[in-house]
């Protein structure tokens, strides 16, 4: 399914690098606008470090909060990009190419955000830093011979959220390589010596290309056995505490990663929709794209659905008197209750009801409804699953309690969701945020197959 | 006699793909010319030498060494720091397979991608002749011959279609 | 590979729409010998099965569930496989794969195996105990742990009836509907029976515009209903014969785990389906090995994914170190039948991943069918180790697995049970092949127009068109 029309190398270059090379006049303002938000999540970081926990709204029996859920939810968020660009790539979709390399950085920043959020919850980050890196880059105290434990989920975690974060990176600046070798051929000065160096002295020969194309292939295939890992082990995290109700439950694993696709994968087109109308690319991201992605949130969030059902019946299952408690909670007790409603419409019937008609997937403000909504929904999820479950925590403790995030936790959160956005908006200064070969291949490979009087758009494959 | 480079600009693939077939007549080996593009084309559409490759060496050996630092690396603290923690024992096999995998794939990762490097001969210190019209869309034809024969293969290109034959300078 | 040809033998095939009509009406006249010796084979196991089911009831009665264990496992497993069958049809029709062409009707025809579940479903009703404890004992609960919580009107039984029989009516529509024009095209030259079946139900059929739509949107929305049921169904049916026979044993990832299984198989059941038609069948010019190819990929995915769902599930149940946790773990994967968990793992993970990870052998017809026949004989010790085992795990009224049993070696009866249920689904797979054709012609037709071979710039490459 190609609408588009094929359109000549340098109109491409042209517009895709306009981001760079013609900056908007709308670009600073909007970071400086970013900044402020940072800024203030950054002070207000200092703040709490400086005062300590006390002002939060965390408390002995709820000690995940907002800052956990925020780190869950940017996780989920960063499994946009290997889902759109692996699975697509390895699928040999057609319409995944405008959308690979935003998703790809995206899953950068969003990582990166995401691993802010458990240091400031220490809140004595510096501490974290000595008791993770005490020489550089060398994660044991060798001197003292005192080890991470192995048998800890919360040990797990970094090494898969780093090795995701790594692969990823090297995944995105791979990928660049060619496009930076268009941009060290159309600046000058030092960005053109800046570009040269990211280039590597890239020609584009055959065997250049073959690789590229063959390193896209078995990148995706070996960093999807690792974001699928990434958000499991986040589940674990939860998942294998036994004294939390709620929380041991089996199907964590899958139910997270299957949650993490549905909100990045509507992050991501967000994120194109918004790309396509501040730079003008309706000739890349075109509505066939935007079609398709929500055909494809169709099956993720009824895939998700599935596996929230299964989590919520075999929460009931056990008829445990202690489990019931936290799941009267979430679903019998206000304000729990609406936000427990408030979380399926917003994550699976409003936009899965967007969704289900041609005309209105291909309405951009319609489909902007519906993946805000799946983002604000799956971030209540997870609150939803964090929270809870602590203030009705038996095991050992003998108090039920509850939890409101205070003024400090909403600036820093707040401030995340800027800095992602500001992020975006730096790096899309600096590399395309569409792939420009990808976009060039898909037009070298365009062709028709002539049906009576149809006209039907195919491509050439090489396999 | 040194051997020099010359690169033709062709704006159609085709033309492109004829100065190869001229070349090949012309007794000039497929190993001394290469297409370059601003895109990848499918292989073998110029008619072009066959590459082959090792990267699929490169993911496995990561794979094989990052296996062993996992296991080493979380059966030896364990036993460095021997605390058994609700009754599990101190080589706990599941927690130790999940920091292995990563390992493992993180290693496997990172060597991938010093292949695909290694294999595309990137970085290239010298890049050699080259047009930046080629990531404006033309299609260049890279030629490494004698210098004697720089003349023949600039009349080859040039009677292919080439808009352009630049040299060395 | 042909010079300038940039795919590998036999890896796409392009059949002459003009011919297929005619070949497959040849194909489906005359009754080959093999088919023939299969029937007789199939049937004489079926007999088997008969056999030992009716010497189970008199041996055993219906009073206590313990002695069914294997004829719960054997219909498990068909349930499983031949239920999701019809899926790979729906879809990747769904995902307009061009390569699924020749594998809908292979798919499809598994349908009519929804009879056969329906049946063979009846006595394991009646075996299965009820919710409500009939007499409380001590340390018992009143009502057993099930999906059904407070146990509404018909349930479990009812309810579970209903939606196998839903699924089989469902696959069958889906059956009929697919294989109407060429069941119209066949009314032609079949002669006998056949001509009137095909009158019977394609009678109407005469490929209007009008009719192929509805058609097409039929095929949709069915394939959608289908889906959706057969997923509750398989959640319910699972759950009520395996966990909530074992007091305690609460495992949310059950289920998906089932059906992901059941995904896995049936794909691997319809490759080896392929592969028979196409070296000994007469069909390869009909199945290239890109289906092969392409479904490789898809049964490596469900490979991984089966590891990974079992993965989940054993780390959390090892993590918890609760008893019941333990004794869970150590009856069906590590002591009782650990052995049968071995064979599991390694036919459903192991083997066909170590097969799947290597892009030649995927290439290949053999390749993705060898890993597929494991896959399936992965599956078929699953519901072996987990129905046998559930069915014999204690009193089903406890407040929680305490003791763990040793494991239920199958007798004679068991035995002719087992190879009989296969039979019976081979005997009828078999014999449906010989009344509706096992390839879809009008697919096979329509794959024609929106593919083919041609050149771009100096190399000959597949060109494949996609109509929206």
């Amino acid at each position: 399914m190609q609408e588009g029309i094929v359109l000549p190398a340098r109109r491409i270059n042209a517009d895709l690098l306009r981001s760079i090379l013609n900056s908007p006049k709308w670009f600073w303002i909007i970071v400086a606008f970013m900044a402020v938000f940072v800024l203030g999540a950054f002070s207000t970081a200092g703040f709490l470090i400086n005062r300590g926990y006390g002002v939060t709204g965390l408390n002995n029996q709820v000690l995940w909060g907002f800052f956990i859920t925020n780190f869950v939810f940017w996780i989920g968020i960063s499994h946009a990009g290997v889902m759109l660009s692996a699975i697509l790539r390895l699928s040999k979709a057609e319409w995944r190419r405008p959308a690979t390399r935003a998703a790809e950085v995206l899953t950068v920043f969003s990582l990166m955000t995401a691993m802010l959020m458990p240091l400031i919850h220490t809140g004595r980050p510096w501490r974290t830093l000595y008791w993770i890196y005490t020489l550089p880059f060398v994660p044991y105290d060798f001197a003292r011979g005192i080890w991470p434990n192995v048998r800890s989920p919360l040990v797990w975690d970094p090494s898969a959220v780093y090795t995701y974060l790594t692969s990823s990176i090297l995944f995105v600046l791979i990928a660049l390589i060619p496009d930076f070798a268009v941009l060290r051929d159309r600046t000058t000065g030092l960005s053109h010596r800046i570009y040269s160096v990211l280039a590597m002295g890239w020609q584009g020969n055959a065997r250049q290309w073959k690789l590229q194309i063959i390193a896209g292939v078995l990148l995706s295939a070996l960093i999807l056995p690792v974001f699928v890992s990434v958000h499991s082990i986040v589940s674990w995290d939860f998942g294998m505490a036994v004294s939390v109700k709620s929380w041991h439950s089996t199907v964590f694993a899958p139910y997270f990663v299957v949650g993490a696709v549905h909100s990045g994968v509507s992050a991501v087109v967000f994120v194109m929709i918004l790309l396509r109308w501040c730079y003008g690319w309706q000739d890349y991201i075109r509505l066939e794209h935007i079609d398709s992605l929500g055909r494809l949130l169709i099956v993720v969030a009824t895939g998700w659905f599935y596996f929230f059902v299964m989590e919520v019946i075999f929460g009931f299952y056990g008829m445990e008197s202690d489990e019931l408690a936290v799941r009267q909670m979430q679903f019998m007790e206000e304000p729990w209750n609406l936000w427990m409603i408030f979380f399926v419409g917003l994550t699976y019937f409003l936009p899965v009801g967007l969704w289900l008609t041609r005309s209105w997937r291909r309405n951009l403000w319609l489909m902007s409804i519906a993946c805000i909504s799946v983002n604000i929904g799956m971030w209540l999820e997870r609150f939803l699953i964090i929270v809870p479950a602590q203030a009705r925590k038996q095991v050992f403790t003998f108090n039920w309690y509850t939890y409101a995030p205070s003024i400090v936790e909403i600036m820093i959160i707040v401030g995340t969701f800027a800095m992602v956005t500001m992020l975006m908006l730096l790096l899309s200064r600096v590399v395309p945020l569409i792939p420009l070969y990808d976009i060039k291949e898909g037009d070298i490979l365009k062709t028709q197959v002539q049906i009576g009087r149809r006209t039907v758009p195919a491509t050439f494959r090489e396999d | 006699m040194a051997r020099k480079p010359i690169l033709g600009l062709f704006e159609d693939p085709n033309y492109a793909a004829e100065a190869g077939d001229a070349l090949q007549r012309a007794n000039i080996s497929p190993q001394d010319y290469d297409f370059l593009t601003d895109a990848p084309y499918p292989e073998g559409a110029f008619g072009e030498r066959h590459e082959k490759h090792r990267l699929y060496i490169f993911p496995f050996v990561g794979a094989l060494i990052g296996l062993t630092i996992g296991i080493l690396l979380t059966s030896m603290t364990q036993l460095a720091y021997p605390l058994t923690q609700g009754g599990k024992p101190i080589l706990s096999l599941p927690p130790m397979a999940v920091v292995t995998y990563e390992s493992t794939m993180l290693t496997a990762i990172i060597f991938t991608i010093i292949g695909i490097l290694f294999e595309s001969r990137l970085p290239k210190i010298k890049k050699g002749l080259y047009d930046t019209r080629i990531t404006e869309g033309y299609i260049g034809v890279l030629v490494n011959v004698e210098e004697e024969q720089l003349n023949q293969v600039s009349g080859i290109l040039t009677q292919a279609g080439a808009v352009d034959v630049v040299r060395e300078t | 590979m042909a010079a300038g040809e940039h795919h590998s033998e036999g890896m796409w095939v392009f059949p002459a729409p003009e011919a297929v009509t005619g070949d497959m009406a040849e194909k489906a006249a005359g009754m080959p010998k093999a088919i023939a010796r299969a029937l007789v084979v199939t049937g004489i196991l079926f007999g088997l099965g008969i056999a030992g089911f009716v010497m189970r009831a008199l041996d055993d009665g219906f009073g206590a569930h313990g002695p069914w264990g294997y004829y719960a496992a054997i219909f498990m497993f068909l349930f499983m496989v031949t239920g999701a069958a019809p899926l790979a049809a729906v879809a990747f029709r769904f995902t307009k794969s061009h390569w699924r062409r020749p594998m809908s009707r292979v798919s499809e025809l598994f349908a009519l195996l929804g009879v056969l579940n329906v049946i063979m479903f009846i006595p394991l009703m009646i075996v299965l105990p009820s919710i409500k404890n009939p007499e409380v004992g001590v340390e018992e609960l009143e009502i057993r742990r099930s999906i059904w919580f407070e146990t509404p009107i018909g349930a479990p039984l009812a309810w579970d009836f209903l939606g196998i029989l839903f699924l089989a009516i469902c696959s069958l529509a889906i059956l009929w509907l697919s294989a109407m024009p060429d069941m119209a095209e066949g009314r032609l030259s079949a002669t006998g029976f056949r001509r009137r079946l095909y009158s019977l139900l394609a009678g109407r059929w005469y490929g209007t515009k009008r009719q192929w739509t509805i058609q097409k949107v039929g095929l949709g929305l069915l394939g959608a209903f289908y889906f959706m049921t057969l997923v509750f169904v398989q959640f319910t049916v699972a759950s009520d014969y395996a966990m909530s026979l074992v007091a305690g044993w609460k495992d949310s990832i059950f289920p998906p785990l089932f059906t992901l299984t059941s995904f896995q198989s049936s794909l691997g059941l319809i490759l080896l389906a392929l592969f028979i038609m196409r070296r000994w069948g007469g069909y390869e010019q009909y199945i290239g090995v890109s289906a092969f190819w392409s479904a490789s990929k898809i049964l490596l995915g469900l490979t991984l994914l089966w590891a990974y769902h079992t993965f989940a599930f054993l780390i959390t149940f090892w993590y918890g170190r609760l008893e019941i946790e333990q004794n869970v773990l150590k009856y069906f994967f590590f002591e009782a039948y650990g052995g049968a968990f071995a064979a599991n793992l390694f036919f459903s993970f192991i083997l066909p991943f170590l097969i799947l990870l290597w892009n030649p052998v995927r290439k290949t017809d053999w390749g993705p069918t060898l890993a597929g026949l494991s896959a399936l004989s992965g599956a078929f010790i699953f519901n072996l180790k987990t129905f046998v085992g559930a069915f014999n795990a204690g009193d089903v009224y406890a407040y929680f697995f305490e003791f763990v049993p040793g494991p239920t070696w199958p007798d004679l009866w068991d035995v002719f049970m087992v190879i009989g249920g296969l039979g019976a689904a081979a005997f009828i797979y078999i014999a449906a092949t010989r009344l509706i054709p096992i390839l879809s012609v009008w697919e096979t037709k329509e794959g024609a127009k929106y593919q083919k071979m041609d050149t771009l710039v100096r190399g000959r490459y597949l060109v494949l068109a996609k109509p929206e």
